[in-house]
C-alpha cells in the first residue's frame, strides 16, 4: 500500500510535469500552424494604412511595439536602478525604506487594467496638452510605470551578488562611496542589471491592457516630423511621439473586437509575430545570464 | 591642487547620495500619486453610494446612478476560486516534479519550457481561447461535463450553444498562472535543506512520504505565497477574461454560465464615460475595490515571506 501510494503520487508530479509542456506546445503549436501561412514578407512589411480596407499589413504594429519597447524601459531604468542602489548601498533599515519597498511590491502586483485607468484618465485625458492625448508618449509614460518595479528588483538582487570583498577592498584603498560604487559596484552588477531591463523590455511589449488604454491605434507607420498644432505645448506636434500608435497586442485584439472585418488569420498572424518578438527578447536574456555565470 | 582633487570627490560623493536619494523619493511619490489618484477619483461615487451600499449593491444604472459591485466582487472571486482549483494541484505537483523527481537534465530542459509560458502576452492566451478551445469547449468539454455531473446543479450546462464562460475563462487563467507557482514553490522547496530529505529517507520513509511529511510543511510558507501570488495575477488579468467570459452583468449559476468580472467591466466601459465625471468615478471606484484586494494580498505574501 505505502509503495502504491508513492508511485501514484510520483507518477501524479510526472503527469503534472507532463500537462504543463503539452500545453506550451499547445499553444504555440496551433497558433504558430494557424499563422505561418499568414506570414508572408509582405504581411509583416507593410503598414495597414497602405491596404485598402481592414487589416492586410502589420509593419506599423510591429514597428509602435518596437517603440514603446525600447523608450518604456528607457524612462524607467535610471529611476530604478537610482532607487535599487539607494535601497540596497544606503538606506538603513528605517520606516521610509520599508515603506518604499512594499510600495514597489504593490505597484509590481498592480492590476495592469488599472494602471491603464491612470494612464487614460491622468495621462491621456488631463495632461493632454503635454502628451496629445493618447499618444506614444502617453503609453510609454504608462508602461514605465508598469516596467519600474521589475528592473528595481532585477538590481536589487544583482547588486547583492557583488562580492562584499570587491566593495570593501575599494574602500580600503580609499575610494569613495561614489567611487566604489560607479567603479566597483555598479559594473560587476552590470550583466544583471541588463537582464532586468531586457526583461522589461518584454513586459512592455506583451502587456496589451495598457497599451489598448493608453495608445488607441493608428494604421499609419510611425513617422519623424514636426507640425503645428495648437492645442499642444509650444504650439508644435512632434511625431510620432505626441500622435497615436498601433502596436501588435492592439493588432491581435482587433480579431475579436471586429470579427467580420479582421479575419482570425490576421490575429493570429500578429500573435505569432508577438510571441516570436517576446521570445527573442527572452532568449537574449538568458543568453546573457549564461555569460555571467561563465565569465 | 591635492586638495581641489579632494574637494571634487567630496562633492561627487555628496552629490551621489543626493541622486540615489532623489531617484528613490521620486520613485516613493509617483507611486503614491498613482494609488492616491485611483482612491481620489473613485471618491465620490463611493461617497454618493455609501460604501456599504456601493460594495453590496447589486444593480449598475448609469442612467438612475446608482452603483453597486456586489455581482462584479463575486464574479471576479468565483472566476480567481475555479482558476485556482484547476492549477494550484497541477503546479505544485510540476513544482515537486522539478524540486524531487526530475534529474538536472530534465529540468534544465523543462523549465525554459515553463518560463516560456510567461512570455506569451495575455491577449494572445485570448485569443487562442476564443478561436480555438471555444470549439471545443462547446463540443467536447462541456457536453462530457454536463453528461456525467450534470445532476449536481454548479456542473448542468443551461447554454449548450456556446463554448465560452467561466469554466473557458479559468481554464485559460490557469494556465497563465501556472508559471508563478511553480516557479515560487519550487524555489521554496528547493530551499529546504537536503539532509532533512536524509534524515527522513533514513527513517525508511520513501521519496513521496519525504515530500509529503517534510519537504511539503517546510515549504508550506513559500508554496502559499506564491498561491497568493498567482490568485493576485488571475484577480488582475483582463485581455484574456474579457474575450472568454461573456460579460453579462449576472453571478453565473453553474461552471458554465457568463459572469462579469471587475476588469472586464473596466476595460468595456472606460472608453465610453471617459468626459462624464460621475460615471467615470464609479469605474474607478471598481479599480479601487481590485486595488484594495490586491494591496492586502500583497501584505499578506510579504508577512509570510518575511516569517520564513
Amino acid at each position: 500500500m505505502r509503495r502504491f501510494k508513492g508511485k501514484l503520487f510520483v507518477g501524479l508530479s510526472y503527469i503534472s510535469a507532463l500537462i504543463v509542456v503539452l500545453s506550451l506546445f499547445g499553444i504555440i503549436g496551433t497558433i504558430g500552424y494557424n499563422a505561418i501561412p499568414y506570414m508572408t514578407l509582405d504581411f509583416l512589411l507593410t503598414p495597414e494604412s497602405e491596404v485598402p480596407g481592414f487589416g492586410g499589413g502589420i509593419a506599423n504594429a510591429i514597428a509602435g511595439t518596437i517603440l514603446l519597447a525600447i523608450f518604456s524601459p528607457a524612462i524607467a531604468a535610471p529611476m530604478a536602478i537610482g532607487t535599487a542602489i539607494y535601497l540596497k548601498k544606503y538606506a538603513r533599515d528605517s520606516f521610509l525604506v520599508r515603506s518604499v519597498s512594499f510600495l514597489l511590491d504593490v505597484l509590481s502586483g498592480t492590476p495592469s487594467i488599472v494602471l491603464g485607468m491612470f494612464g487614460l484618465v491622468f495621462l491621456a485625458l488631463y495632461m493632454r496638452y503635454f502628451t496629445g492625448g493618447m499618444s506614444l508618449l502617453s503609453a510609454t509614460i504608462a508602461l514605465a510605470i508598469l516596467v519600474l518595479p521589475v528592473i528595481e528588483r532585477a538590481t536589487e538582487n544583482a547588486l547583492d551578488s557583488v562580492p562584499a570583498e570587491l566593495e570593501e577592498a575599494s574602500y580600503a584603498m580609499g575610494a569613495t562611496k561614489w567611487e566604489t560604487i560607479t567603479k566597483i559596484t555598479v559594473p560587476c552588477a552590470l550583466s544583471g542589471i541588463l537582464t532586468g531591463i531586457l526583461l522589461s523590455t518584454g513586459r512592455a511589449a506583451e502587456e496589451s491592457a495598457v497599451v489598448i488604454l493608453t495608445a488607441s491605434y493608428s494604421q499609419f507607420f510611425p513617422d519623424l516630423r514636426v507640425l503645428p498644432n495648437k492645442d499642444l505645448i509650444f504650439g508644435l506636434e512632434i511625431y510620432p511621439f505626441q500622435e497615436r500608435i498601433g502596436a501588435l497586442p492592439i493588432t491581435v485584439y482587433h480579431g475579436f473586437e471586429f470579427p467580420h472585418l479582421v479575419s482570425p488569420s490576421e490575429s493570429y498572424a500578429a500573435s505569432f509575430t508577438l510571441i516570436l518578438i517576446v521570445m527573442l527578447i527572452n532568449l537574449g536574456t538568458r543568453l546573457l545570464l549564461r555569460r555571467r555565470k561563465i565569465g | 591642487m591635492e586638495l581641489t582633487n579632494n574637494k571634487k570627490r567630496v562633492i561627487f560623493t555628496k552629490f551621489g547620495f543626493i541622486f540615489f536619494l532623489v531617484c528613490m523619493i521620486l520613485t516613493g511619490i509617483i507611486i503614491i500619486y498613482f494609488l492616491g489618484f485611483i482612491f481620489y477619483k473613485a471618491y465620490p461615487a463611493v461617497a454618493s453610494q455609501g460604501l456599504i451600499n456601493f460594495i453590496t449593491g447589486s444593480q449598475w444604472n448609469y442612467g438612475e446612478n446608482i452603483y453597486g459591485i456586489r455581482v462584479f466582487i463575486v464574479d471576479t472571486t468565483l472566476l480567481t476560486l475555479l482558476t485556482l482549483v484547476l492549477s494550484v494541484p497541477v503546479s505544485i505537483f510540476t513544482a515537486i516534479f522539478l524540486s524531487e523527481f526530475a534529474s538536472k537534465k530534465l529540468v534544465s530542459v523543462v523549465r525554459p519550457m515553463i518560463e516560456l509560458l510567461v512570455g506569451i502576452p495575455s491577449v494572445v492566451y485570448g485569443i487562442f481561447g476564443i478561436f480555438i478551445l471555444e470549439n471545443l469547449f462547446q463540443n467536447q468539454v462541456n457536453p462530457l461535463i454536463d453528461s456525467y455531473l450534470g445532476f449536481i446543479p454548479i456542473f448542468h450546462d443551461s447554454n449548450p450553444s456556446c463554448g465560452d464562460g467561466l469554466l473557458l475563462a479559468s481554464t485559460v487563467l490557469a494556465v497563465m498562472v501556472l508559471p508563478t507557482i511553480i516557479s515560487i514553490s519550487e524555489d521554496s522547496m528547493r530551499a529546504v535543506p537536503y539532509e532533512y530529505r536524509e534524515a527522513s529517507f533514513s527513517l525508511g520513509a520513501n521519496s513521496w512520504e519525504t515530500v509529503r511529511h517534510v519537504v511539503l510543511p517546510a515549504a508550506s510558507k513559500g508554496i502559499l505565497s506564491a498561491v497568493i501570488l498567482g490568485m493576485m495575477r488571475a484577480m488582475g488579468e483582463t485581455m484574456a477574461v474579457v474575450m472568454l467570459i461573456g460579460n453579462v452583468n449576472v453571478i453565473p449559476g453553474s461552471i458554465f454560465g457568463y459572469g462579469y468580472p471587475m476588469t472586464s467591466k473596466i476595460l468595456n466601459d472606460v472608453g465610453f464615460y471617459m468626459s462624464e465625471p460621475d460615471k467615470l468615478s464609479a469605474l474607478f471606484g471598481i479599480a479601487a475595490a481590485l486595488f484594495t484586494a490586491e494591496i492586502l494580498s500583497v501584505a499578506l505574501a510579504r508577512k509570510l515571506g518575511a516569517k520564513k
